[in-house]
């Protein structure tokens, strides 16, 4: 159940607010739903290459959650979500996205299947309204369960070793996407091998009253393993290196679409892996199938573009200088030395013949300088370490 | 695989059923119907009331029906003869004041020649407006944002029926199209009666007052229909109103359609790919079929045969808030004798008898309906069968049928607690209308909306299986992307009365859905 007192407060804090407010010496914060969370701690690169090289925490209590439970909760998660979700084993999480009627991405998750006709659902907007009319027939109770339940992010080279230092056992078998159910000082801890960053790292979720004792533990286990907080700004370049898309930023959540042609189908987003056209039924099938036969409208690719000045919201033009597409997330990867950036082609772009080139604006002393850069589409993750998979996973 | 191996499983034997298993037949298409009850016609059946007397089941009256499906059918040759056509209606008030309607002319209770006049305009003006739906119900209608041909010559030809009715239809097309049907008839004329008795058609068999839009919809809807080539007509089968539907039975079969009765059907059985099996009968037999149509609710079809799960959930979502709620029930009476209505002659007992002495009345019963509850002043359509038709009650007896609207489905009380209070309710105005009626009654009973939909298996009740009113009317009934009798299951079709262009004795959505099976699946 949601909490109701918003006229008491216009945000909330989260559980771990006591803790993050003393370390956000910039006291820079974000809104989130309901809730605040530092926008920085102490400076966005040095958050980003704590991440990237020792472990970084992030509060993501403001993550939508949702569970869903019942005997028919498997069959039901099925047809919400666009993928197999029979793959999905009992203690395993799957990245989802879920379609409306004409096919077009709501939103895009996280589902752990966290015990027998139990999974929970992460995402960035609210469902339970998509979630309810979907229930109807269905044997299931959906509850939306995010002010009970505080999360973290655990991310980083050693992540692993922290959380084996503070007593949970056996962390380090945990393959990519498994769940496990711990219990710290007598409360249920569930530690799963996901998150953000595209690195090894863990997401913890827990009852709101052990979220203090969990950080405090981690912390002091985690000073020697160089622990930091890392706030949104620098899971936002985390993130874009990992390949993950953000809804409101990378596409238009679909219901919050004004103009036609503005949302995005699956295949569009390059996520075709996601859909699985021969399950007999799922929301929007009927609408991917005619998409398929009719040819999609736009492309999502990854850039790597020359020079190091972040194409932020640029325009795409070919050699005709005809305009084919837009950037939706860019920055200069300090892992992968280079521009990247996601983009989103449309016509008249042609896949075999066309120059990709951004046009880029940045600027010098308050001067305005634009540069014409050209660009060329990468298939594989701009970050992606061997680390990232292999269990069982380093320990430092 | 050519039509002459493809076998179709129909659901249900209501007409709409029948005249769609008769046309697939004689496309060249294996049929067989099933019918959970003992007898196909659904609601246009006879039923008994008591030992020695026989009552219509639901429908009463042959009014709205299409005289091409007629043609086609053959239905004179199998069996379908009128006791009495061209029935006049009579409209009875408190004073024994009668106004009598035939066709085009009405007299009777003070009217006058100018007010003859008015009535002859509205009901030229209106049968032209008819004109146009009339037209439009000949096909499927438009899929909007199609690109296929037929979709678009179908929005055209809706087009260009509204603008070749002339540049002043047109323009009342436009203005009464949303409106209701008391503000239309406000403009016609000032003769009470008069707008209460037309108003009733606007209202029976759905929930509406005269002031509630959609009514002016409603009205045009039970206009297009014709008997014999006169439109709005009405007229009382030989036999019974089961001959209506025996004609029918006999030309699906004669037409080689296989009919099963008491044959309730469990579910439509799907296969891992959610591609049709056929059927799932209650007795647990499996019937192989490679096209199944349902005529029954779309609402029952999806939320009970097919299932939820095997939707998309959109279209649960919008199939579950079809709106059909019943509001109409029917009250049949066994007599001792003719009773004597007040201001109707004995001669004029046979035709139709309504109460509805003004849209105030009217509008006063549907105030009641909106909070649950039911008026003791309720609009009524009154016919003694038995006098066109002798076989349907002992000699000298007679059986009383009447339509009574305003009686809501989901009444605050209870059906249960109300149906007798409802009963003895319509009995006291049946006495005030007819003195002694009450002394010559063998048998009452009434049907509320819950038995009927217990009885025939519609959900709430509804007549016309989804209220007919513009959200759920043309290329959004029942729902949108299913308005073209195509369902999101392959193979899976339906042509009852939920589907465009709904209720009545029409026959059309069977005949268009036949059509669209005949030209998809060949």
């Amino acid at each position: 159940m949601l909490r109701q007192d918003h006229y008491k407060t216009s945000v909330y804090k989260t559980p771990f607010h006591e803790r993050t407010s003393e370390l956000n010496i910039l006291n820079e914060w974000s809104r989130w739903k309901d809730y605040t969370v530092p926008t920085n701690y102490f400076r966005t690169d040095l958050e980003y290459f704590a991440v990237r090289n020792t472990t970084g925490v992030i509060d993501y209590t403001p993550m939508v959650k949702q569970k869903i439970t019942g005997p028919d909760a498997a069959e039901f998660v099925n047809r919400f979500f666009t993928r197999d979700m029979n793959k999905i084993g009992i203690g395993r999480v799957g990245y989802v996205v879920w379609c409306d009627e004409e096919g077009q991405v709501i939103d895009d998750g996280t589902v752990f299947h966290i015990r027998e006709n139990e999974y929970w659902l992460l995402c960035v907007e609210r469902q339970l309204d998509n979630l309810e009319n979907s229930a109807i027939g269905f044997d299931v109770k959906i509850e939306e369960i995010t002010d009970d339940i505080a999360c973290l992010g655990i991310q980083g080279p050693t992540s692993c070793s922290i959380l084996k230092a503070i007593g949970f056992e056996g962390i380090e078998f945990l393959k990519p996407f498994d769940i496990k159910h711990y219990d710290f000082r007598g409360r249920e801890i569930i530690i799963s091998r996901t998150g953000f960053s595209g690195d090894l790292g863990y997401e913890a979720c827990m009852a709101n009253d052990v979220a203090l004792d969990f950080w405090d533990a981690l912390f002091e286990k985690g000073e020697i393993y160089g622990i930091k907080p890392f706030g949104l700004d620098a899971l936002d370049l985390v993130r874009i290196e990992a390949g993950l898309l953000v809804p409101g930023q990378d596409f238009m959540v679909a219901e919050d679409a004004i103009r036609p042609g503005s949302t995005r189908s699956p295949f569009e987003l390059g996520l075709s892996w996601l859909v699985d056209l021969s399950k007999p039924v799922f929301n929007g099938r009927e609408a991917l199938i005619e998409e398929k036969r009719k040819g999609s409208r736009y492309t999502f690719v990854k850039l790597n573009i020359k020079g190091n000045k972040p194409a932020h919201g640029s325009y795409l033009y070919n050699q005709a200088n005809k305009k084919i597409g837009t950037v939706t997330s860019a920055m200069f990867s300090p892992s992968a030395k280079a521009n990247i950036a996601y983009a989103s082609l449309h016509d008249p772009w042609n896949k075999d013949k066309d120059k990709i080139i951004a046009e880029i604006y940045y600027q010098k002393d308050l001067e305005w300088n634009r540069v014409m850069e050209e660009a060329t589409i990468v298939t594989k993750p701009f970050f992606d370490p061997e680390r990232r998979r292999t269990t069982p996973a380093e320990l430092y | 695989m050519t039509r002459k191996n493809k076998n179709i499983a129909i659901i249900g034997g209501g007409h709409n059923s029948l005249v769609s298993a008769a046309y697939l037949a004689k496309a060249g298409f294996n049929v067989e119907l099933y019918e959970s009850r003992s007898e196909v016609g659904g609601m246009a059946s006879t039923k008994e009331l008591i030992d020695g007397y026989r009552v219509p089941g639901v429908a009463h009256l042959l009014h709205q029906t299409d005289s091409k499906i007629h043609k086609s059918l053959n239905l004179n040759k199998h069996g379908l003869a009128f006791a009495a056509s061209g029935l006049k209606t009579i409209s009875i008030n408190p004073k024994g004041n009668a106004l009598i309607f035939d066709d085009d002319s009405v007299t009777g209770d003070d009217i006058t020649m100018k007010e003859q006049a008015e009535y002859k305009e509205f009901r030229q003006a209106m049968k032209k407006l008819a004109g146009f739906f009339k037209k439009s119900y000949q096909t499927a209608p438009p899929r909007l944002g199609s690109d296929e041909t037929k979709d678009m010559t179908r929005l055209m030809s809706l087009g260009w029926n509204l603008r070749s009715m002339g540049k002043k239809s047109m323009r009342q097309m436009l203005k009464y199209i949303a409106v209701n049907i008391h503000d239309i008839l406000n403009e016609f004329t000032d003769h009470e009666h008069m707008k209460g008795s037309i108003a009733l058609d606007a209202l029976l068999g759905n929930r509406l007052g005269p002031r509630t839009n959609n009514s002016a919809i409603t009205f045009l809807h039970q206009l297009t229909g014709d008997l014999n080539g006169v439109q709005g007509s009405y007229a009382i089968p030989e036999g019974g109103m089961s001959s209506y539907s025996n004609a029918l039975q006999k030309a699906a079969e004669s037409a080689g359609v296989k009919i099963h009765t008491n044959s309730p059907v469990k579910q439509i059985d799907l296969n891992e790919e959610n591609k049709i099996n056929g059927l799932i009968l209650e007795s647990g037999e499996k019937v192989n079929a490679d096209i199944v149509v349902s005529g029954i609710d779309p609402r029952s079809t999806f939320m009970c045969l097919v299932g939820p799960k095997n939707l998309e959930s959109h279209y649960v979502h919008k199939v579950n808030n079809i709106r059909m709620r019943g509001n109409t029930s029917k009250l049949h009476l066994a007599l001792s004798g003719l009773p004597k209505f007040k201001g109707v002659e004995p001669e004029d007992l046979g035709h139709r008898i309504i109460n509805a002495p003004s849209m105030k009345y009217l509008e006063l019963a549907h105030d009641h309906t909106k909070y649950g509850e039911c008026s003791d002043q309720l609009p009524m359509e009154i016919i003694i069968p038995s006098i066109h038709d002798k076989t349907l009650a002992p000699k000298g007896h007679h059986v009383l049928s009447a339509v009574v609207n305003n009686t809501a489905y989901e009444l605050k009380e209870g059906w249960d607690q109300s149906n007798a209070v409802v009963l003895e309710n319509c009995l006291n105005q049946l006495e005030e209308m007819a003195p002694g009626i009450k002394g010559l009654i063998v048998h009452a009973e009434l049907l509320s909306p819950k038995d009927i939909e217990d009885e025939y298996g519609i959900t709430g009740g509804q007549w016309h299986h989804g209220e007919l009113t513009f959200d759920q009317f043309l290329m959004l009934r029942p729902i949108p992307k299913m308005a073209q009798y195509k369902t999101p299951i392959e193979s899976l079709y339906l042509c009852g009365a939920g589907s465009h262009p709904g209720g009545g004795l029409m026959g059309l959505a069977g005949r268009n859905a036949a059509n669209e099976i005949i030209s998809k699946e060949s």
